[in-house]
């Protein structure tokens, strides 16, 4: 199954779901969508707009792979160990407010956790590969640390 | 101590979640926006998301106003989205301290809510490195969540 979700962003994504629906449309594999706000409804996959932390972490546990736009949602399928393709809102399709999702997908995939696909076009080839793999998200215990020692500070003044 | 944590109901509150142990020991309540997901927290005040209205963002600063009022918390923590800029200016003016956590996903290039509040926070925390000379001397970084 390859499991699609846009997460709770205000403004739409068509231009990935339409595209995740036309390749349903084509392959054998089950796809499933987490639509959110966009007001593209699927054809060929199945979907819903809104689930649950838990639902949406079983469906990234269940999935083959997970296509996502670099934000949050990515940690949910490195968390699960499913890999995970990414396709960067961008500005000029007014999908997000500036580019942050597209350099950010970059560092992500240079570090070797995501695969990073900027033109839908490319979807298709990219899911049909076969050396996908996750990149886990492991955890940085550091910024937590800091956070106690800021409230620490905070609570002798 | 009681503190607050203030967040949007996307992936800025599963920022949050991720730094929850930091909180343990330690009293806790969310201002968020209200959503299938936020009626699920525990002790939390929903609020209808702010986006880019200014009518309910002056709606905001009303609201949260009156909570932090009732609730004095001694801290103020958020990892963002617009609905910090009412909660940290606020926390200024009663004299509550704040630390606010630029996002994960934000390698190089600053919000528009971290450029507001950075002048209005005690502890101003960014994620990448690359992103201290988005700010000033003021920002810090200490690791990340991933």
């Amino acid at each position: 199954m390859i499991f699609v979700t846009v997460g709770m962003h205000t403004q739409s994504f068509d231009r990935l779901l339409k595209k995740m629906d036309e390749i349903s449309g084509r392959i054998a594999e089950e796809v499933t969508m987490q639509v959110g706000r966009t007001a593209f409804r699927p054809q060929h996959a199945k979907w819903f707009d809104f689930a649950t932390e838990a639902e949406i972490k079983e469906f990234c546990r269940k999935a083959r792979v997970v296509v996502t736009h670099p934000a949050m949602s990515v940690v949910d399928a490195l968390d699960q160990g499913t890999p995970v393709i990414v396709v960067p809102r961008q500005k000029r399709y007014n999908e997000v407010i500036d580019d942050h999702q597209v350099a950010f997908a970059g560092v992500l995939e240079k570090e070797g956790k995501v695969v990073a696909v900027y033109d839908v076009d490319g979807l298709e080839r990219t899911l049909k590969r076969s050396d996908l793999k996750t990149g886990g998200a492991g955890r940085d215990k550091r910024l937590v640390n800091a956070l106690k020692r800021y409230i620490a500070e905070f609570e002798r003044r | 101590m009681k503190i607050c944590l203030v967040c949007s109901h996307g992936g800025h509150l599963t920022e949050l979640q991720h730094l929850r142990e930091a909180f343990d020991g330690h009293e806790t309540f969310f201002i968020t926006y209200d959503s299938a997901r936020t009626r699920s927290l525990e002790r939390r005040y929903l609020l209808r998301n702010i986006g880019k209205n200014p009518l309910l963002m002056a709606y905001a600063f009303f609201i949260i106003f009156s909570i932090l009022l009732r609730e004095k918390p001694k801290i103020i923590v958020s990892t963002g989205a617009e609905i910090a800029i009412p909660a940290f200016c606020l926390a200024k003016l009663l004299g509550i301290k704040t630390v606010f956590i630029e996002s994960w996903t934000r390698v190089d290039q600053p919000t528009g809510t971290g450029r507001i509040v950075y002048p209005v926070s005690d502890v101003f925390l960014v994620q990448w490195e690359e992103m201290l000379s988005k700010y000033g001397k003021r920002a810090r970084y200490e690791g990340a969540i991933v």
